[in-house]
């Protein structure tokens, strides 16, 4: 059986993913890897189409367990990245065939903040 | 020459621009973004006239025009709650305007042109916050008079 997490996610995520921070509550903030996966997104009413975009982020399930971050943990977790922090309102696991434990999760997000640069160090 | 039809639309829109804390508002716009939010749309309605008796065709007929008026928001708060107060200024502007009522009574001195709201229906979804929006409907009765157009 071909182990997707070292021969697909791992250098995925090497490429394309993003440093995030992940505020749990019971785990406290930890670290992870994340794929931003913000795309275009519209809503329709009647005739009138409103065009907005669907933020969301993956992540690895294995990574999130060996930090301690359980299923039960993932709705209304705040997760911090490129830039912003955004709330969790929901999930989808993707599935995979070494089984689901060892997929990706999709965070759906909503009510993104910007995050304030760090302010310059004072020169002498 | 007047088309009463195109008065009543031109008005309608001037009105529901009042809606308290609007960013933005079109008539007939059918793509827009987050950023025009919140938004009011108006639509141009059907006609219907209901005319089947055996007159000339060029009579005065009692038209029935239904426009479409969508509100739309997006917010972090509870948009039900929001839209419910836009929904009520907008019922409220709609049908106590006295431009709107006047350009529909003077085209029936029998008293047969009204103006009423007639329902509303609302679709709520996410995108980056949560997203909702809802139709009202609005019958504007008057006389269409052929020869004045």
């Amino acid at each position: 059986m071909i182990d997707y997490s070292a021969l697909l996610y791992d250098p995925l995520y090497a490429e394309l993913g993003v440093p995030a921070t992940l505020d749990a509550g019971t785990a406290g903030e930890v670290a992870i890897t994340v794929i931003d996966a913000t795309r275009r997104k519209s809503a329709t009413a009647g005739s009138l189409e409103v065009r907005s975009v669907g933020p969301s982020a993956f992540a690895r399930i294995p990574e999130l367990t060996a930090k301690g971050i359980a299923r039960a943990d993932y709705r209304d977790s705040m997760l911090s990245f490129n830039g912003r922090t955004w709330t969790v309102y929901s999930y989808e696991l993707t599935g995979n065939p070494n089984g689901e434990d060892f997929g990706e999760v999709r965070f759906m997000l909503r009510d993104g903040q910007v995050i304030p640069p760090e302010p310059e160090p004072e020169t002498a | 020459m007047s088309d009463v039809r195109d008065d009543i639309l031109a008005r309608l829109t001037e009105v529901v621009a009042a809606i308290p804390n609007l960013k933005s508002s079109y008539r007939n716009n059918v793509d827009i973004t987050e950023d025009d939010l919140p938004a009011v749309v108006v639509f141009d309605g059907d006609e219907e006239t209901g005319e089947v008796q055996n007159r000339a065709s060029n009579s005065p007929m009692l038209v029935s025009m239904t426009p479409e008026i969508v509100l739309v928001e997006m917010t972090e708060g509870q948009i039900g709650t929001e839209l419910t107060v836009m929904r009520r200024a907008l019922i409220r502007l709609v049908l106590s305007d006295t431009e709107l009522n006047a350009l529909v009574a003077k085209t029936s001195p029998r008293g047969e042109a009204a103006i009423r709201y007639l329902g509303s229906q609302t679709d709520v979804g996410w995108m980056r916050s949560l997203h909702g929006a809802l139709r009202a409907q609005f019958l504007f009765k008057y006389m269409l008079k052929p020869d004045e157009l």
